[in-house]
């Protein structure tokens, strides 16, 4: 087994740690660095759980190699609250209860932040397309919209 | 309100200790039977307590279930958490008031009309001299209160609330930033993260393990655990585990015993071997002759048949289960996220042959679906590996692709339904025959086999043939009884064997496809009449509550115009026919390339007594969203082989782009008994969509999921 000194800049932090070579992103950011509200769903880039902002774009982590983002700024759900405490799309998904068990919220809370970071007024096809690849299976989906939906027009 | 009944837990655990802990001053915590799998049982339980006792919601906390300090309420399941937990927590903070009231009056020596009460303290206008529930709760008086069976109406005079409160869900802050805690989560010192390494399906007999591979997983410090035909991989870095699982597959050897069938399973359901069972009235099945379906002659009566058809779903839960034991000092610690905490407690025990009382089970999160799923597996599979491996904690988990393949599904079933409407718009006949596998083969600790490494720990691949309940709509026959006044009603439940997957609980039971195909038909036989679905259902409903959300859905249906190009469908059921009352519309398009797009859904549901409102419109729009994707796309694609649905791209479910408009509207009981909520939308909203959907196409389309190549094999029949 190949084993690599790496150093990830997450969440404002700068963590130097050794890994084995072909360590997903995801492995690192949960088990290396404890972060684990990023979920693994499936391991496919299929259900959305394990999104993440790599400078400042959504990606999915499940399939990243690790050493490949070590120049990166990367951010995880515990990484989003800024200096007033939880951030807009966090406080609007927690005035509307929007979770059931929670599994896929992390997940849909940054690729919302990603979007209103790049665009303010998000059209509902921005917003559909955004949300395209989080799968829920509890059915929290109308209360997300309609959290989604309150913050856009406030 | 007239009465309360204190419900089935408080005839076990009437004692407030049972329920109550107020050893930290300033905080109550409340002991519940019931987890949270999504349904917010503990903000719900949270809430009830503080609307009775005074005490604000923040103060309180609801106990994760521990085996060793939580009373039993049984399995979270069948809409009974708030039935259950939350009348007996209910009827203990009722107890707890007034016994605390009484205190409060002897022990301040003062009136009523002087009492000031905040956040749990009672004060003396007069005096300012404080007593809180803390206080009382050291004394024998607090020891001493038997919680009744029945409060009269004199007691709750004493209690006095309201029901529309908002509050902040107690896990919400956690899950928005990351914080909250799943099984998948625990961490502990020296802990070992593991995987299952699986034959291709069921009946598959270990052969081989390449000894170069056993030589890779030394050298990589990965141990390997085999016990008869179950193997499992174990390493201190998870993904090092992960990786040597793929390698696995290529180095471990297997002998099918059995292949799955490659039988159409809706031909196996109606010729394989069967236990046949005649439904009566009030839901109940009987061992007796089933008589012969009718006939009519009469010209004024018009009969219809239909065969109702629904494939195998699944669970699904977005984080595959997890399950995290130890073996420690002779004893067994088990975190799991099974809904059945108690019975996986003796299972275990039982498989191990040890006291219950060394094995713990201890409640952590998981992620959220509604039923039996690969929970209580996982649990049994990591306290397996743990006995081998004393003293260190042991995190299994499935991947993907084992809880899509190895999960027990919600099974196939098809529904044979013939009736007959007189001219007077009357049904004067109605048969139903039910053909499915089990619903109910939840783990026990006189079914180990219900557990799916049982046989390949054992290497017994012998069929087990489950046997039919008969109880008031249990498993195939939940709702096959219509709760309507058909004059003659013959009612069949088949229990089918031999078929192809393995399954047990899901959502429901039997009742989603009961229900689909009893409101579909239903709309089939009033329109030979030419009868409003609404008309038809009041028509022969005596029960007021049902009709009043009937009448309430229409009046909200009829608030919105019709979309162009849109059609509109109903549906009613009240769940068990002793549960929740739901009636859904929902209107839908069809594209020309039959793609179907909800536009707009409408809930109405009486539950009893409202707990917690935004609980109950988060459970309905929730069970209607999962129902839709059942009814929309969802089917489990097999081989003779192995299960070809392995992951999201072979096993479609709902996204956010078919997520109607939601208008729900949920009817106050006060002092009625709580209902529940979980499950009473599935039905329905199967139906609403069939409904719709023949409206849309002119034809009933019998055939579950409604993808285009069923609608396209359906029109061309």
């Amino acid at each position: 087994m190949n084993y690599l000194d790496c150093s990830f800049k997450i969440n404002g932090n700068l963590k130097k740690i050794t890994i084995i070579e072909d360590k997903t992103l995801i492995h690192v950011i949960r088990d290396e660095l404890g972060l684990t509200g990023t979920k693994l769903g499936c391991g496919l880039e299929q259900c959305g759980s394990c999104a993440i902002l790599i400078d400042g774009e959504k990606k999915l982590s499940c399939n990243l190699l690790a050493k490949d983002y070590q120049n990166c700024e990367i951010t995880t759900i515990e990484g989003l609250e800024n200096s007033d405490g939880l951030n807009n799309v966090q406080k609007v998904f927690k005035e509307f209860n929007a979770a059931q068990c929670g599994y896929c919220t992390g997940g849909i809370i940054i690729s919302i932040t990603a979007l209103l970071d790049k665009i303010n007024k998000p059209s509902s096809q921005e917003i559909q397309h955004a949300l395209d690849g989080h799968l829920c299976r509890c059915g929290s989906h109308s209360v997300v919209l309609k959290a989604i939906d309150s913050l856009i027009k406030n | 309100m007239k009465q309360f009944n204190s419900g089935p837990s408080i005839n076990t655990y009437n004692k407030l200790s049972h329920w109550f802990d107020f050893s930290n001053p300033g905080i109550l915590k409340v002991y519940s039977g019931k987890i949270d799998i999504g349904q917010h049982i503990s903000s719900t339980l949270a809430l009830i307590t503080s609307k009775i006792t005074e005490i604000k919601y923040d103060q309180i906390e609801i106990i994760k279930l521990s085996t060793d300090v939580s009373p039993d309420e049984g399995i979270t399941a069948s809409s009974l958490s708030v039935a259950n937990s939350g009348s007996a927590i209910k009827a203990a903070s009722i107890a707890l008031k007034i016994n605390f009231l009484n205190y409060a009056l002897e022990n301040l020596q003062i009136k009523n009309e002087d009492i000031l009460f905040e956040n749990g303290v009672i004060k003396d206008k007069n005096s300012n001299k404080t007593v809180s529930y803390w206080d009382f709760a050291k004394t024998h008086k607090f020891k001493d209160v038997i919680i009744p069976e029945i409060f009269d109406e004199n007691s709750l005079k004493k209690i006095n609330y309201q029901n529309n409160q908002k509050i902040e869900l107690k896990t919400i802050n956690e899950i928005v930033t990351g914080k909250y805690k799943y099984v998948h989560d625990l961490n502990f010192p020296r802990m070992l993260h593991a995987r299952i390494v699986r034959p291709p399906s069921y009946h598959c007999k270990l052969i081989k393990i390449n000894e170069d591979f056993k030589k890779r997983l030394f050298e990589n410090e990965i141990k390997l655990f085999v016990k008869g035909s179950f193997v499992a991989i174990l390493s201190l870095d998870e993904f090092l585990v992960i990786k040597f699982l793929e390698i696995a597959k290529n180095n471990i050897f297997w002998e099918e015993k059995h292949q799955l069938s490659n039988d159409n399973v809706f031909n196996s359901l109606e010729k394989h071997e069967k236990e046949t069972l005649l439904v009566k009235s009030g839901g109940e099945a009987f061992y007796e002759e089933i008589p012969e379906k009718k006939s009519f002659d009469d010209p004024k009566i018009k009969s219809l048949s239909t065969i109702f058809k629904k494939n195998y779903l699944m669970h699904g839960p977005i984080g595959p289960s997890a399950s995290c034991a130890i073996y420690n000092e002779s004893e067994f610690t088990v975190f799991s996220h099974s809904q059945s905490i108690f019975a996986l407690k003796y299972s275990i025990s039982k498989y191990f042959d040890v006291d219950p009382n060394l094995v713990t089970l201890k409640f952590m999160p998981g992620s959220g679906c509604y039923g039996h799923n690969g929970a209580d597996d996982v649990a049994f599979e990591a306290s397996v590996i743990a006995k081998s491996f004393p003293d260190r904690h042991i995190l299994l988990k499935w991947t993907r692709e084992d809880e899509h393949s190895w999960e027990p599904y919600g099974s196939a079933s098809v529904n044979k339904v013939f009736g007959a409407i007189n001219d007077d718009g009357e049904i004067v006949y109605w048969s139903n025959e039910a053909y499915s596998d089990t619903y109910l083969s939840r783990p026990s600790d006189i079914e180990l086999n219900n557990f799916t490494s049982y046989k390949f720990l054992t290497n017994n691949f012998a069929k087990i043939k489950s046997k039919p309940k008969t109880s008031a709509h249990m498993g195939i026959h939940r709702n096959l009884d219509p709760i309507y006044n058909f004059k003659e009603c013959r009612l069949v439940k088949n229990l089918v064997h031999d078929l192809p997957l393995r399954t047990s609980a899901l959502r429901t039971l039997g009742a989603f496809a009961n229900v689909t195909a009893t409101e579909s038909f239903l709309n089939d036989l009033a329109s030979v009449k030419n009868i409003d679905p609404f008309d038809i259902r009041i028509k022969h409903l005596d029960d007021e509550r049902a009709i009043n959300v009937l009448k309430n859905l229409k009046k909200k249906m009829e608030i919105f115009k019709s979309k162009e190009d849109s059609f509109r469908g109903i549906a009613f059921s009240r769940y068990k026919n002793s549960a929740a009352y739901c009636a859904v519309g929902i209107e839908l398009n069809v594209s020309d390339d039959l793609e179907i797009k909800l536009n707009h859904a409408w809930i109405t549901v009486d539950a009893g007594e409202i707990a917690y409102e935004d609980g109950i419109k988060a459970q309905v729009e929730g069970g209607f969203i999962q129902a839709a994707s059942w009814t929309l796309y969802e089917e489990v694609i097999f081989d003779t082989k192995e299960i070809i649905s392995k992951d999201w791209d072979s096993y479609k479910i709902i996204g956010f782009d078919n997520i109607p408009v939601f208008t729900t509207s949920v009817i106050d009981q006060k002092g009625s008994p709580y209902l529940g909520v979980g499950e009473v939308v599935a039905g329905p909203t199967g139906a609403a969509i069939s409904n719709a959907l023949c409206k849309a196409l002119g034809q009933r389309i019998k055939i579950l999921p409604f993808t285009k190549d069923n609608i396209t094999k359906e029109l061309l029949n």
